[in-house]
């Protein structure tokens, strides 16, 4: 990971250099691949930044200084951590600066300026504050620039590893500098920040390289190879534990709440008696909601808790979960059963993927939808061997173009629903990123109950002019649909708000709002179709925009069951019309058996 | 009138002396008969449906009807007037139909029901009338009787026995009418036919049906069934142009709605039983607050930042209400099935009585379906509901044509994860393994070409009934009628619903033997992970059900013989079996329980700290049933002072997480 993102910094422009910066964090905070779901804790993250003269100067063209660039970054790691994973605990630490500030002051040149806590609405703005020109001149008054010790800053930040009584389950550490000789060649010092780094990588500590732009490039191999960890090595790395982050347009994500992804499930995919793969359930999406609200004591605005408790409404004592049950009432008469007892009725099977059978492709219908799809990818950790039998049947259900009908149970006392598992092939970018992981797709099938039956009106169907007309329009207004286009403006907007009474700011920032019709820009491209397609299907007479007349007393109905064909089921709606008979009902199958 | 569903119905049965003759090894007439009115009423309760029904038996020994008069309407009872079906009439129906040894004319039943249904309250009447058309019926008055079926819209339905040689209508395409029939059911297979053609022309004998093709689709309980409810719209591409929609839920995961509520378990009422919502501070003493006293806030890392509901109603993003505007159309395929969102599909259609819009419609639908593309939409349901981005695909039926919405993801919803390739040397499939999943599949398509050369699907899984609802209607069922008793098993045709069909498990053995020697499987020894309180805890917590415990105990007693204190092996029943002797004073067996604890805590190991919890859960529970809470209290309050300098924080952590809440009564204390 490390060795790639180091060729795209070389190569690539100043311009394109910052947003590759900012990716590159991105993936590291929010999709570390060694956060293992199991290990309980915080991670930790300490920023290591180079406070040094070389940090300042600014670019051609009045391109912002390293050290500005550095400061966007940590203030759009700071916010992001905020929503996502605030538990998380982050540091800000400098070195090379003139004056010194750090726990117990016996390292010179070292200024922590956050300590390792959670980040919060004043380390935000005492970051913004050192950005700009401002930024800089409040860094030059605050710390200024001096001499450098890598060896010392990092033996500083071991120590604030150290006093932190928390557990910690991922730790990180990542130096931003644009020096490839910090000492300028002093070997005391380079031998000394290579051994501390070397301690502080024992204890578990992960040591990244933010290098950033310098004139004549930045040679990673005259020092820093030695300071910071070793790529993980692919070859050995087989399957990952957690799948690893998107490289693509991560940027936008900072305002996006993440949650920390993990397998929803793990269950045996059971092709038959005695043929289990296993395999790791993965949401595709998730619906985003609004964070809920802390209930605060109006006088000191501490959060308080809530407690909720059972009692007897006649003898005041409380009601142990054993001393009540659980009721329905139907047909004027109170069910009672146990609180196990209705567990129990909820349980079919033993979790797990059971395989029913195979079906074409177009079998899978579109409007067929309940609820967002899964994805599943082999556990080979669980059962070796899943990983092979997953690929051939990858490969054969893309091949054969079919899709497995499965029973899913996801859960003990969990009732079964279907799925339909869609293959899905691994596609990769130009650049040899994967854009689409390889797997299946789990599509969760209706049942009977899901499915509504609607009367289906019936018109005259348009003309080939008018279809054309429409055509016309259509094409005016291609676009590339992307999925990750539109952001919700409702969450966007509650995290503007949040953030700008947090940071007293006078208003919050505003939002685009991506899923307004640029009706503008729409009618101009339009122009003249709009009204020709209009006089094609509208009489003059005719405003689709006023209030429909009263209505018309609607006919008959008729409804059509499109569904004739016998099955193992007979379709309900058949069924329901055993005793009640609507008016103008016909069921399409009764004729050809019943004269 | 398909407005308003509801009916008013009478079953009309005949329980007269021929019903209960059949041929040997067959099922009376009778007993198929009251199995259709059973499973039909239980499918009435538990759809809550609010149609009226009344039940008039005929063939009756006694006579009870409003026509009694002059030796006319004989042996005819009216067992329910019209009301809303609930379990006493299938009480009743258990208890009160049987097999009586009357003869009557089933046109006079179809009096007397006509009658009842005079008194109906809602327009549509239906009456279901079950015979086998055995008896001399008078067709005197068929006319009068026809007219006045007419007149009052009276809906009928026959569910006759053995209407044509085996009852079974699938398969055999022309079964031979009246094949096998007494000469009575001829003559009223003729007069049905007569009455129903003159009902209905159309329809004729569509209504009629045999019991066991009626038992056959009433085993399962009827589905839920929702009115659509009508979302007109307007759809909008730029400012000028709009085509009036009409949208309905086509498909949805549909839940119920009925919940579980909380009863007494003594006494089972509701009211007993009362759930109270308290807010306490983080100190010590855990104080009490009043709700009103409280604010919200919301967290911005470390910070909390309050946030009144009135401020973040006045700050919240706004829009205009109820839309479906189009943002832009774009190619089809790049709408991935697996990023659909939400839990519904909708159906948008032209309104009825609007054809100038129906045309309009149609002309965007034909569009798209012709340039293979599809509508990206902003769909807002109301100025209450967040809006949504989604797509409109086109839809075209034989019958109908259509756009079905569905919602798409907003960024922030998306899991963009990627995974190692499966391109990997270690996992290549070789060829006799990919022979061996195509063999698989081959045997397992579900989706055939019959002889016809017509596609047959033998699972289709939207016409299975969702089991969930099936099970617990089953089990509800069971309970109301049968109360004392243990739960059913599931019903068979259930089970073999949601089972593999037959037919492919025979096929896929081969298949699936050659998979297992192709493809090693070998599961991995699971780590020793890491527990959790919830793991630690979930055995326990199945002990503490009442009953359990009690059992638990009995069979102590027996095999342990009498209990003098509280030993060192299970402290815990010891402890419950010395309160329960009452032999010695409660504060001593309490001091003998905490002990024990300590000479286990003193151990550090998660077995004895589990064993510790399990006596600190009795000791509760005990503490709870005499109403002697001090020595609990106060015991508790002490081990938790003791912790932190004792290093039993894992224990303390474990407990907290296993107990629903440490102490007894007003004095809470935070267990954190």
């Amino acid at each position: 990971m490390i060795n790639f993102v180091c060729l795209v910094l070389h190569n690539k422009r100043s311009a394109q250099f910052k947003k590759y910066l900012f990716i590159y964090l991105f993936i590291y905070f929010l999709f570390s691949p060694s956060v293992n779901y199991k290990v309980t804790g915080r991670d930790s993250l300490v920023f290591l930044v180079d406070a040094s003269k070389e940090m300042f100067i600014k670019g051609e063209d009045g391109e912002p200084s390293n050290f500005d660039i550095t400061m966007q970054c940590v203030r759009s790691v700071y916010t992001s951590k905020i929503i996502s994973s605030h538990r998380d605990l982050v540091a800000l630490v400098f070195y090379g600066t003139e004056k010194s500030k750090n726990p117990r002051n016996s390292f010179k040149h070292v200024y922590v300026y956050h300590d390792l806590d959670e980040p919060g609405a004043k380390r935000v703005q005492d970051v913004e504050a050192l950005r700009g020109e401002r930024g800089a001149r409040l860094a030059a008054d605050t710390m200024g620039s001096g001499e450098v010790s890598l060896g010392d800053a990092l033996w500083c930040c071991s120590n604030l590893y150290s006093d932190i009584k928390l557990r910690l389950s991922h730790k990180r550490l990542m130096i931003f500098t644009c020096m490839d000789q910090p000492h300028g060649g002093d070997s005391t010092k380079d031998r000394q920040a290579r051994t501390k780094a070397g301690d502080l990588k024992e204890t578990g500590v992960v040591i990244d390289l933010m290098h950033l732009m310098k004139p004549g490039g930045f040679d990673v191999s005259l020092f820093f190879c030695d300071i910071v960890s070793p790529p993980e090595d692919e070859s050995e790395l087989g399957l990952q534990v957690e799948p690893c982050g998107k490289l693509d347009d991560l940027q936008k994500r900072v305002q996006a709440k993440q949650q920390k992804k993990r397998a929803m499930a793990r269950v045996n995919l059971c092709l038959g008696e005695g043929m289990n793969v296993a395999v790791g359930v993965y949401a595709n999406a998730v619906t985003a909601r609004k964070p809920s609200a802390i209930r605060l004591y109006r006088e000191t605005n501490e959060p308080v808790h809530s407690k909720t408790r059972t009692f007897h409404t006649q003898t005041g004592s409380l009601l142990l979960p054993s001393e009540t049950r659980k009721a329905q009432v139907y047909g004027n008469r109170q069910i009672v059963m146990e609180k196990d007892e209705v567990d129990t009725i909820k349980k079919f099977y033993d979790p797990e993927i059971f395989l029913i059978g195979f079906k074409p492709m177009e079998k899978l219908k579109l409007h067929h939808h309940i609820r967002p799809s899964v994805l599943l990818y082999p556990e080979e950790q669980q059962v070796t061997g899943s990983s092979c039998v997953f690929a051939a049947l990858l490969k054969k259900c893309t091949e054969k173009k079919v899709f497995a009908v499965c029973r899913y149970t996801p859960r003990r006392n969990y009732p079964p629903r279907f799925v339909a598992l869609v293959p899905q092939r691994e596609e990769v970018d130009e650049s040899n990123v994967q854009v689409t992981p390889p797997g299946f797709n789990a599509i969760f099938l209706p049942f009977a109950d899901d499915i509504r039956k609607l009367d289906t009106p019936q018109f005259p169907t348009a003309s080939d002019v008018q279809v054309d007309k429409m055509k016309e329009i259509i094409t005016k207004m291609r676009f590339k649909y992307r999925s990750d286009a539109f952001e919700n403006p409702v969450i966007q907007q509650h995290y503007r708000n949040l953030e700008a009474l947090a940071l007293d700011m006078l208003a919050p920032e505003s939002i685009e709002d991506f899923i307004m019709p640029k009706v503008e820009q729409i009618d101009r491209r339009l122009g003249p179709l709009v009204d020709e397609f209009k006089e094609l299907v509208y009489p003059a007479s005719y405003n689709p925009d006023s209030k429909p007349a009263a209505k018309r007393k609607t006919g008959q109905s008729r409804i059509h069951l499109t569904n004739s064909d016998p099955s193992r089921f007979i379709p309900w709606a058949t069924i329901a019309l055993v005793f009640i008979k609507e008016t103008g009902i016909r069921v399409c199958n009764k004729d050809a058996d019943l004269q | 009138i398909t407005e308003s569903g509801n009916c008013s119905l009478v079953l009309c049965m005949d329980v007269g002396f021929s019903m209960s003759n059949s041929p040997p090894g067959e099922e009376p007439p009778f007993d198929q008969a009251k199995k259709v009115i059973q499973k039909f009423v239980q499918r009435q309760v538990f759809s809550e449906s609010k149609d009226e029904m009344a039940l008039v038996l005929f063939g009756t020994d006694a006579t009870k009807n409003p026509l009694d008069q002059d030796g006319q309407y004989q042996h005819i009872t009216v067992r329910r007037q019209l009301m809303a079906p609930d379990f006493e009439l299938l009480e009743e129906i258990e208890n009160h139909v049987r097999p009586e040894s009357q003869q009557t004319d089933w046109l006079d039943a179809l009096v007397v029901s006509m009658d009842l249904l005079q008194k109906g309250k809602y327009d549509r009447l239906n009456i279901v009338l079950l015979t086998d058309l055995s008896t001399q019926v008078s067709s005197d008055n068929l006319d009068v009787i026809i007219g006045n079926l007419g007149k009052l819209g009276i809906t009928l339905q026959f569910l006759a026995l053995k209407w044509y040689g085996d009852g079974d209508r699938r398969g055999s395409s022309r079964p031979g009418v009246g094949k096998g029939l007494s000469r009575e059911q001829k003559q009223g297979l003729e007069m049905v036919r007569d009455i129903m053609l003159s009902l209905d022309e159309d329809e004729g004998l569509d209504q009629v049906y045999t019991f066991s093709e009626a038992i056959e689709q009433l085993f399962m309980f009827k589905h839920i069934e929702r009115r659509p409810m009508a979302w007109p719209c307007q759809l909008t591409i730029g400012s000028s142009l709009s085509i009036r929609i009409v949208g309905y839920k086509a498909v949805t995961d549909e839940k119920l709605k009925k919940m579980w509520i909380t009863v007494d378990a003594q006494t089972s009422k509701r009211d007993d039983v009362k759930r109270e919502t308290v807010y306490c501070l983080d100190d010590d003493n855990e104080t009490e607050v009043q709700k009103d006293d409280t604010i919200q806030g919301f967290r911005y890392g470390s910070d909390i930042v309050p946030f009144s509901k009135v401020d973040q109603e006045q700050m919240k993003y706004k829009h205009d209400g109820k839309c479906f505007a189009v943002l832009g159309f774009t190619k089809h395929d790049s709408i991935h099935r697996h990023l659909f969102m939400g839990s519904q599909t909708i159906k948008m259609f032209a309104p009825k009585d609007d054809e100038h819009a129906g045309v309009a419609l149609s002309a965007l639908i034909q569009a798209l379906d012709k340039l293979n593309m599809v509508a990206i939409v902003r769909y807002a349901y109301d100025r209450r509901c967040n809006p949504q981005v989604g797509a409109a695909f086109p839809c075209i039926k034989q019958t109908y044509e259509c756009l079905v919405y569905v919602q798409l993801p907003f960024m922030e919803d998306l899991r963009q994860f990627s995974f190692p390739s499966l391109e990997n040397k270690k996992f290549t499939p070789s060829e006799s393994q990919l022979a061996a999943v195509d063999s698989l599949i081959d045997s397992m398509m579900l989706v055939e070409e019959d002889e016809n050369g017509q596609k047959e699907d033998m699972y289709k899984v939207h016409e299975i009934p969702n089991p969930a609802f099936q099970r617990l209607f089953q089990c509800l069922h069971h309970r109301a009628v049968n109360p004392g008793t243990p739960l059913p098993t599931m019903e068979q045709w259930l089970k073999d619903a949601l089972e593999r069909p037959s037919a492919i498990s025979e096929r896929c053995q081969a298949p699936l033997e050659e998979m297992k020697r192709k493809f090693p499987l070998k599961a991995v020894e699971k780590k020793k992970e890491l527990k959790t309180g919830a793991q630690i805890f979930e055995p326990d917590a199945k002990k503490s059900k009442v009953d359990e415990e009690e059992e638990e105990f009995n069979l102590a007693k027996i095999s342990e013989g009498n209990v003098t204190s509280v030993g060192s092996v299970d402290p815990a029943r010891d402890f419950r079996s010395l309160i329960n002797q009452k032999s010695l004073p409660f504060g001593e067996v309490c001091q003998q329980l905490t002990h024990r604890i300590e000479q286990l805590l003193s151990n550090r190991s998660t077995h004895y700290y589990m064993k510790c919890i399990t006596c600190i859960q009795t000791f509760r529970e005990q503490s709870v049933k005499l109403g002697n809470a001090d020595l609990y209290n106060s015991y508790l309050q002490s081990l938790k002072k003791s912790i932190p300098n004792s290093g039993l924080q894992v224990f303390w952590d474990l407990l907290v997480q296993g107990m629903i809440s440490l102490f007894i009564g007003g004095s809470r204390f935070s267990p954190t």
